[in-house]
């Protein structure tokens, strides 16, 4: 038995080397592509084969760019304002088979699973606090629901504790959970997106019918299926994500994990609410329209009384602004009249996304040596000056460039396309250490950068900049 | 770390000059600064580490106040002064501190302790500044509120890294690049808070950014202090709520610094033994785009999220989007 154990795990991490093999040829593969290892096993990052010796024969020169790398990498993504389907329902389907049980991601797959998709939840409800989630797992061949369809996430956390103490067994059936999850989003209006998450740590799925027919069916209810798989690339997940999503390239739609910190990326990808074109509203049946919502204001009872949506007596609540029943949180439905509840908060936190923050440049040291800015604008913290060692490098290469890049420097403004174009292929990172709002044209530090784009998603330049306001008032004019 | 956590208290201070005048004869913007460097000293003397930064959110912008970049100096005086800046992480600040403070202000009463004349002579320079610089068709009713905590924010952020990685800050290229993931910021050991000095209202059209801002606090919880001496303003509220920070507003704006002893001094970590003082009611109703009504009851565009008060008005926000959306699509 242990024998015949050891076999089946030879067997699947040989899949994965093919599956791995394949992404990165297609080029897809977001880790095997960002480290540059080419010709390299598939296994060994040869991070040492990056550093180089810097012009004063030490590689701090390098360790600091790697590490300024690192930070921009999941930076420069595309920030051009799309129209998102903010208002989502996600049914997030769970494998809880034995294939769960191996321990190639730490603890083992099933407890990580557990664990991330308890951090998911928490950030799914973040990210878009009006819109549903529901669990389902599938193990012994069959679909079962672990949480219904519905807006609060400690009801699907406390769900989702009860497997912990439940083990994986069985195998997985894809048909039944993706029919079981149609089911569930048969009733979802029509503005909403329609989407399917799986977690498929199995190399196989044991369908009670003809699995094809059930993935057309889920193409004509216009349902998206995204995978993140665990082991290794399976076809019919493949077919599965292509199908149900045929304007997205499959990078998108199915990923497996190759570790731990893989897997949680992959994971909290899909909690950005996914981009819907004009091109796709009328095919898919999505379509704006106009929902009604109440916005309720807290109030704090003298006395405690009994909220409408547990019976419970409480003190604060909120009071539906239609109907004047009292709920204990929000965002939720009235449970008397139906209105949905929400803070006007839980609307903005979604704004984000529909107005990102652009991309900053990179600054070149011809560029940044005609500004005046010494320090930061965000942090206040000084810039590097333009170390003499840059400058040594110029003068061995040769008297004449370094007399050229006083030139460049000297025309002022309009920095030099190759020093531009230089700068972006070392992976975004600013060889002067400052990056450029092209808005407001100040310059902030690499701290400033990462910190603006993914956490405050304001440009501090640009929103204490002379006239920003006026300007404001005519674009809400319009 | 042995020593108790140092705080960071970032107070912005709104220097709107159409509110301060109105406020003139309860409590002139002297006072007012006054008052607050008196409340600043005590922060200061409270713990040795603790810090202080202060930005003015102006009419149309915002501008650090304290820490400045002295800009007339030469860069090498500037990367000292903030090496100094730098070591105040060890606790020794009060030592490179005085020295400067020795340097620059010449002729102050020998009582006066030097960490406190510092600040004071630098908060009140910078003031006077930024007034003179003021240009009068600048002037509005509004103040750039989201610039000054977007930049609040970022100043905290450098701070925290700069604290978490412990390493020698020998030159300016190496307290630049101080290796930080933004995954590795321990944000236990600064304790940082936002203390909003307001005296004007209407930011309706800052609602993005400001909204922004909130949630970036929360998620860092970084508790938002409201002190509102004049006009009233719902997204302060909801700042201050989300984040449980203090909202007060002054009844007697001549006592302001009685309500900024009792009512902000103590930091994130004292807060958990003492009553603070809190709002009751707090406005949570939404603002519609089409005609800044705040209200009740309204419709939700799915796919922009913008409210509108009634069906039959027109849908200028979405407009908009859609048309600026045009060329990518």
């Amino acid at each position: 038995m242990a024998e015949s154990d050891d076999e089946y795990v030879q067997d699947i991490s040989d899949d994965e080397v093919e599956a791995h093999q394949v992404t990165r040829s297609a080029g897809t593969g977001s880790r095997a592509t960002g480290q540059g290892s080419r010709g390299a096993g598939w296994e060994v990052t040869r991070t040492w084969e990056n550093v180089v010796e810097g012009a004063d024969g030490t590689i701090s020169s390098t360790v600091e760019g790697l590490l300024e790398a690192g930070k921009r990498k999941r930076l420069l993504k595309d920030t051009t304002p799309l129209q998102r389907g903010i208002i989502r329902h996600l049914l997030l389907v769970l494998d809880l088979s034995t294939a769960m049980s191996e321990k190639d991601l730490r603890p083992s797959r099933y407890l990580l699973t557990l664990r991330y998709t308890t951090a998911f939840i928490a950030e799914f409800f973040e990210q878009n606090p009006i819109s549903q989630l529901g669990i389902i797992g599938t193990r012994d061949g069959l679909a079962l629901t672990i949480s219904p369809l519905s807006g609060n996430p400690n009801d699907h956390i406390s769900n989702m504790q009860k497997l912990f103490e439940q083990e994986p067994k069985g195998q997985p059936s894809l048909q039944n959970a993706l029919d079981m999850a149609r089911a569930a989003l048969f009733h979802a209006p029509a503005h909403t997106t329609r989407e399917v998450l799986v977690l498929f740590g199995s190399l196989l799925s044991s369908d009670p019918d003809d699995i094809h027919a059930t993935i057309s069916a889920l193409v004509s209810s216009h349902i998206t299926v995204t995978i993140i798989g665990l082991a290794a690339q399976v076809a019919i997940c493949l077919t599965l994500a292509t199908r149900t999503n045929p304007l997205l390239p499959p990078s998108q739609t199915y990923n497996v994990a190759l570790n731990e910190a893989h897997y949680r990326d992959l994971l909290m990808r899909a909690t950005t609410p996914p981009t819907t074109s004009h091109s796709t509203t009328e095919d898919s049946g999505v379509k704006s329209s106009l929902l009604m919502m109440g916005f309720p204001s807290r109030i704090v009872d003298p006395s405690p009384t009994l909220c409408a949506c547990h019976s419970r007596p409480t003190r604060g609540g909120y009071l539906c602004s239609r109907c004047s029943s009292k709920v204990c949180s929000l965002p939720t439905q009235c449970p008397a009249c139906g209105l949905t509840l929400i803070l006007s908060t839980h609307l903005a936190r979604s704004y984000h996304h529909l107005f990102p923050l652009r991309n900053w440049r990179e600054v070149s040291w011809a560029r940044a040596s005609v500004s005046s800015q010494k320090v930061c604008f965000g942090c206040q913290a000084p810039f590097p000056e333009r170390p003499a060692s840059l400058r040594r490098q110029s003068i061995s290469g040769g008297q004449n460039h370094d007399r050229m890049s006083l030139a460049t420097s000297e025309s002022q403004l309009h920095p030099p396309k190759a020093a531009h174009i230089s700068n972006a292929n070392k992976d975004g990172v600013s060889e002067s250490g400052r990056y450029e709002c092209e808005n407001c044209r100040r310059f902030f530090c690499i701290d400033c950068d990462v910190f603006a784009h993914e956490v405050v998603h304001n440009c501090p330049g640009c929103q204490s900049r002379e006239g920003v306001l006026s300007f404001q008032t005519r674009k809400g004019g319009e | 770390m042995n020593a108790p956590p140092l705080s960071l208290l970032t107070i912005i201070l709104d220097t709107n000059p159409h509110a301060w005048a109105l406020l003139t004869p309860t409590l002139p913007l002297s006072a007012a600064i006054a008052n607050l460097l008196v409340f600043i000293n005590a922060h200061l003397a409270f713990n040795n580490s603790n810090k202080v930064a202060i930005i003015a959110s102006h009419t149309q912008r915002a501008e650090f106040l304290y820490p400045v970049p002295s800009q007339d100096d030469s860069l090498q005086a500037n990367g000292s002064a903030h090496n100094g800046a730098q070591n105040d992480l060890d606790g020794d600040a009060k030592m490179v501190d005085s020295d400067e403070g020795s340097g620059t202000a010449a002729g102050d009463d020998a009582n006066h302790y030097r960490p406190f004349r510092h600040i004071q002579t630098i908060l009140l320079s910078a003031i006077s500044k930024l007034y003179k610089t003021t240009s009068s068709e600048s002037l509005t009713p509004t103040t750039s509120i989201a610039g000054a905590l977007t930049l609040a924010l970022t100043y905290i952020n450098k701070q925290s890294i700069a604290l978490s990685t412990t390493t020698s800050s020998k030159t300016n290229a190496d307290t630049f690049v101080a290796p930080s993931d933004p995954n590795l910021i321990q944000p236990a050991t600064l304790n940082p808070r936002i203390l909003i000095l307001s005296v004007s209202g209407d930011l309706a059209h800052q609602y993005i950014p400001i909204m922004n801002t909130i949630f970036a606090c929360q998620r860092l919880t970084i508790p938002i202090d409201i002190c509102k001496i004049a006009g009233d303003s719902v997204f302060l509220q909801q700042a201050s709520d989300a984040t449980h920070g203090t909202y007060i507003a002054l009844t007697h704006p001549r006592g302001l610094l009685q309500y900024l002893m009792l009512g902000f001094l103590p930091d994130q970590s004292s807060r958990k033994y003492l009553v603070p003082p809190t709002a009751v009611g707090v406005d949570f109703r939404a603002a519609c785009f089409c005609h800044r009504k705040v209200v009740d009851v309204g419709f939700v565009c799915s796919i922009c999220l913008s409210s509108k008060s009634g069906l039959s008005t027109v849908l200028c926000w979405n407009y908009s989007v859609r048309r600026r959306k045009a060329p990518h699509v």
